[in-house]
């Protein structure tokens, strides 16, 4: 067993890798937070970057609005099965 | 000609001829050497005008080599050779030879200094990725193939026509920045064919659609050369066009939404081809020297990593025969290597610091930032994220993990193992270059067509994009559930050819058979058959009682002199030479007496 099945399938390393995946979430945010302050020497474009945490919040709203707008636009309209041009597999001649 | 310059793109097209003819390893060192020699040529070469000739009255320039074209001529010869490392297994020359024709006419339009020049690489570069997708060797493939070669016929005559207008109007075939013609309908149509080929939606629906279809090895060469040679046209001819911001940018969301829903692997991949070229048509757009570098310096990135992700999961479907999402899982067991080498590849085109997306990414969304274009920013950041979600979380996840982490017990194990090891050279030798680029951001920018001093590793930059990357993944943890691939296809704008031409057909074999056979059959039989029919008739008449009978009597002459001069021919030689005599004798009288 590799390291990396080791890691996933047993269930304590799992969870353990969890928390340290929503630790490291908490690190980048704080990150985020306080060393532009205590730095202050970038210039931003616009007043909206200056938000707290603005790249994980920005990040985490994009994500999740790609994913229900895009599953909302496709369940209404685009995705059809997959044979929706004529099985590919046989003869269009009719 | 300039003995001393050699045409890189040539030396593809003409060199890839001598394959056929070699076998086992001189046909392999060949396939290497020739994209190998095309690079060297390339980073020897020096700016200038080479290969000037004269047609038609107008210089017809093979070789404007500059600090634009030459840096697009590096990555594509090195894609070339890359590309060329991971199909050296295949044994299919009709590939080998397709491929490195398509690179060189990348090249050739990467060099083209006239429009002349540049509309025939550009036809040879359709014909011959035409048949890379064509090699795929399937009915759909097939199909698909013949629809990517008629979309870029029709974008070639839009080409053609917009080059023709051009030339008429100006008296000239030079191709540069096309801005003092703006709104002409010759440019018009120009930026129509190149928008055309740089995928730019509702024209960009061919490259999802053939993508996927291409050979294991041929969709490698496919996502580099001519989505890319577009965007330097673009550059080239239509900088600061305000138009190509907003496409850009809704360009980069709509590869991204369309990405959501998709199941096959390469057309997921194939929409972040739109998305990541959004961001190219967007710099194009900005046309500051900060965006143009920056659209510049994202294409060349992009080339290498978007082949390794090609590669990644091109090798997927070599073992395991599986394309779509929803059939694999738990390859990371048996496939550990390219899992490495594709994440990579998903890192660096998820623009994660010390790879290469972030160094040439962040350009161009700092140059929106820099012109005050709210909007676009955010659209493009939105993208980003993703771009990180699909190719970075997404694909990999449903690829390699999948059920078999989650759900122990799962459906049936997918069998995989490692690729050949020259797929895995290729691949690795991607993955180093988009390190490399992330992380000696200065070397790369050296050689962008304008001076840079951008510096992409700020403090702020670096927060950002962790920030945005980190809570992008808790995003996707999060709404897992949601995101299982579906067996389904999209609809998109070939839908409008696929299904249109359905309802053309009906029309043609419903209404229009009935008109042609019922009005228009009519119509031609009583002016046209009828009296065709009489005047044949006469002709006939004519050819039966005179011509024939004339035949006929010069048949009976012959005859009858024959029966007459029969007893001359008694077959005994002396008579013969009696006869002979008597001939020679009566031409020297008439020759002593008529003169």
């Amino acid at each position: 067993m590799s390291f990396l099945e080791r890691q996933l399938e047993d269930p304590v390393r799992f969870a353990r890798l969890k928390r340290w995946f929503y630790i490291g979430l908490a690190v980048v945010v704080l990150v985020e937070i306080v060393l532009p302050r205590l730095f202050h020497a970038d210039h931003a474009h616009f007043p909206f970057e200056n938000f707290p945490a603005w790249g994980a919040l920005y990040g985490f709203v994009s994500c999740v609005a790609i994913i229900v707008v895009s599953k909302l636009i496709g369940k209404w309209w685009l995705m059809r099965p997959e044979d929706h041009y004529g099985d590919p597999d046989e003869d269009r001649d009719d | 000609m300039n003995v001393e310059w050699i045409h890189p793109g040539l030396l593809l097209i003409l060199g890839a001829w001598v394959l056929p003819f070699l076998k086992g390893r001189a046909k392999q060192a060949a396939m290497l050497i020739l994209p190998g020699a095309a690079l060297i040529d390339c980073l020897l070469m020096t700016p200038g005008t080479y290969g000037v000739t004269s047609l038609l009255g107008q210089d017809v320039v093979f070789g404007r080599a500059d600090s634009l074209s030459l840096i697009f001529s590096y990555v594509f010869s090195l894609l070339a050779l890359l590309g060329m490392i991971y199909a050296l297994h295949v044994d299919d020359d009709t590939q080998h030879v397709a491929a490195l024709t398509y690179a060189g006419g990348a090249l050739g339009v990467t060099f083209a200094g006239d429009f002349l020049s540049l509309y025939v690489f550009w036809e040879l570069m359709a014909i011959s990725s035409a048949l890379l997708v064509w090699l795929g060797r399937e009915r759909s493939a097939v199909a698909a193939g013949f629809r990517y070669l008629l979309v870029h016929v029709f974008g070639g005559l839009i080409l053609l026509a917009g080059i023709i207008i051009h030339w008429s109007q100006t008296g000239s075939l030079a191709f540069g920045d096309m801005e003092a013609f703006s709104g002409g309908l010759g440019w018009a149509l120009i930026l129509t064919a190149f928008l055309l080929n740089a995928a730019v939606p509702p024209l960009g629906a061919w490259l999802p659609d053939a993508y996927p279809q291409a050979t294991v090895t041929g969709a490698v060469f496919m996502t580099a050369f001519t989505t890319k040679s577009a965007v330097y046209v673009l550059i080239r001819g239509f900088p600061g066009t305000d138009l190509l911001i907003w496409l850009g940018a809704a360009m980069a969301i709509y590869g991204v939404v369309y990405a959501v829903l998709e199941n096959d692997a390469r057309r997921l991949l194939a929409y972040h081809i739109i998305s990541q070229v959004g961001y190219m048509v967007c710099g194009v757009g900005i046309g500051t020297e900060l965006a143009i570098n920056g659209a510049t310096a994202h294409a060349f990135a992009h080339i290498l990593y978007k082949a390794l992700l090609f590669m990644g999961a091109g090798a997927v479907l070599q073992m395991t025969g599986r394309r779509k999402l929803n059939e694999m899982g738990g390859l990371y067991k048996t496939m550990p290597l390219t899992l490495g080498l594709y994440m990579i590849g998903g890192f660096a085109i998820s623009a994660v610091p010390l790879f290469s997306g972030f160094v040439s990414k962040s350009m161009v969304v700092s140059a929106a930032g820099e012109e005050h274009l709210g909007a676009v920013f955010l659209m493009l950041t939105l993208a980003s994220a993703g771009t990180f979600l699909h190719t970075g979380l997404k694909l990999p996840y449903y690829m390699f993990f999948g059920r078999e982490a989650c759900r122990p017990g799962g459906p049936e194990r997918v069998e995989g193992r490692e690729p050949p090891r020259n797929m895995l050279v290729a691949m690795a030798l991607a993955a180093v270059a988009c390190i490399l680029l992330g992380v000696l951001p200065e070397t790369f920018y050296r050689h962008l067509p304008y001076f840079s001093d951008y510096v992409p590793y700020t403090l702020q930059h670096v927060t950002n994009a962790l920030g945005m990357l980190s809570f992008t993944a808790l995003g996707f943890f999060l709404l897992l559930k949601h995101l299982d691939p579906e067996p389904t296809i999209s609809l998109d704008t070939d839908w409008f050819y696929r299904r249109g031409s359905t309802g053309l057909m009906k029309l043609i074999k419903g209404p229009l058979t009935r008109l042609e056979y019922g009005f228009v059959g009519e119509i031609y039989e009583f002016a046209i058959q009828r009296p065709v029919l009489g005047i044949a008739e006469r002709l006939r008449r004519f050819d039966s009682r005179i011509v024939d009978s004339s035949l006929v009597g010069v048949g009976r002459l012959t005859r009858s002199l024959g029966l007459v001069l029969k007893p001359a021919i008694s077959g005994q030689t002396q008579h013969y030479g009696l006869i002979m005599a008597v001939g020679i004798l009566a031409l020297v009288a008439l020759v002593v007496f008529a003169l």
